[in-house]
């Protein structure tokens, strides 16, 4: 006889994060970015579970530093946006944060 | 009235078995977050979006933020779904859960019921909805 169960588990959750008065840094959403990319198990052999941390840390340094190059790539867009919308004040002190 | 646990829906189990969802990227349907204070009171006999105990603030419009489907794959016997994070920029608002729901279909069938455990606040800041691994053990649709 043919046993089938089908289950929709519902252990999931979320998290929330928030920010007051700032958005999230580079390294915030680098957090975010590897999370989702590795997960770690906690049961993992200690040598494979070692690497993959020291993997995650790798990642971590790599992913926020190509955030921080696009943030600034971005500057330099909005930059010239508002320069030649005639916003050349408003564009220097962006092009100073 | 209160959020009291995370659900899934028993009419969305339903709604699975005559194709009224498609969770495929781009081009499925449309599912929307929306934020909802503590005196919201959902649970898996939930069936619908309401706008009744949906927050309000800057940076949140009623009927919450359009989620980015992720097109539904598997591993081993499992099979599993799952939304791009969601960012509610420059808000200032105060929620204690969610409800994802499906835009597209008539009545806006709801989907999950998510309790964020406590009152979550962003102050002219960003609120950041983290879904979890999208794996066989975490992610927030799976079909086991």
């Amino acid at each position: 006889m043919l046993k089938a169960k089908i289950e929709l588990p519902e252990d999931f959750s979320v998290t929330v994060q928030t920010t007051d008065r700032r958005g999230f840094t580079p390294e915030e959403v680098a957090e975010r970015c590897v999370d989702r990319l590795i997960d770690v198990s906690d049961q993992a052999h200690p040598g494979i579970r070692d690497q993959a941390h020291a993997f995650r840390r790798q990642m971590l340094a790599v992913v926020a530093f190509y955030m921080r190059e696009a943030i600034k790539s971005d500057r330099t867009t909005i930059y010239n946006a508002l320069s030649q919308a005639g916003y050349k004040e408003l564009a220097e002190q962006l092009r100073r944060l | 009235m209160a959020f009291t646990g995370n659900f899934m829906c028993t009419s969305f189990k339903q709604e699975l078995m005559v194709a009224t969802h498609d969770f495929t990227a781009s081009t499925g349907s449309t599912f929307k977050l929306a934020l909802y204070d503590n005196n919201a009171s959902f649970t898996a006999a939930t069936t619908a979006y309401t706008a009744t105990d949906e927050v309000s603030g800057t940076g949140y419009s009623a009927g919450g933020g359009t989620l980015t489907n992720v097109t539904p794959t598997t591993s081993g016997t499992t099979a599993y779904g799952d939304f791009d994070d969601l960012t509610f920029s420059t808000a200032t608002i105060t929620a204690r859960g969610a409800l994802i729901y499906n835009d597209t279909a008539a009545g806006d069938p709801s989907v999950v019921v998510l309790d964020f455990g406590a009152d979550k606040t962003s102050t002219a800041g960003d609120f950041t909805i983290v879904f979890p691994t999208a794996d066989a053990s975490n992610a927030i649709i799976r079909i086991a």
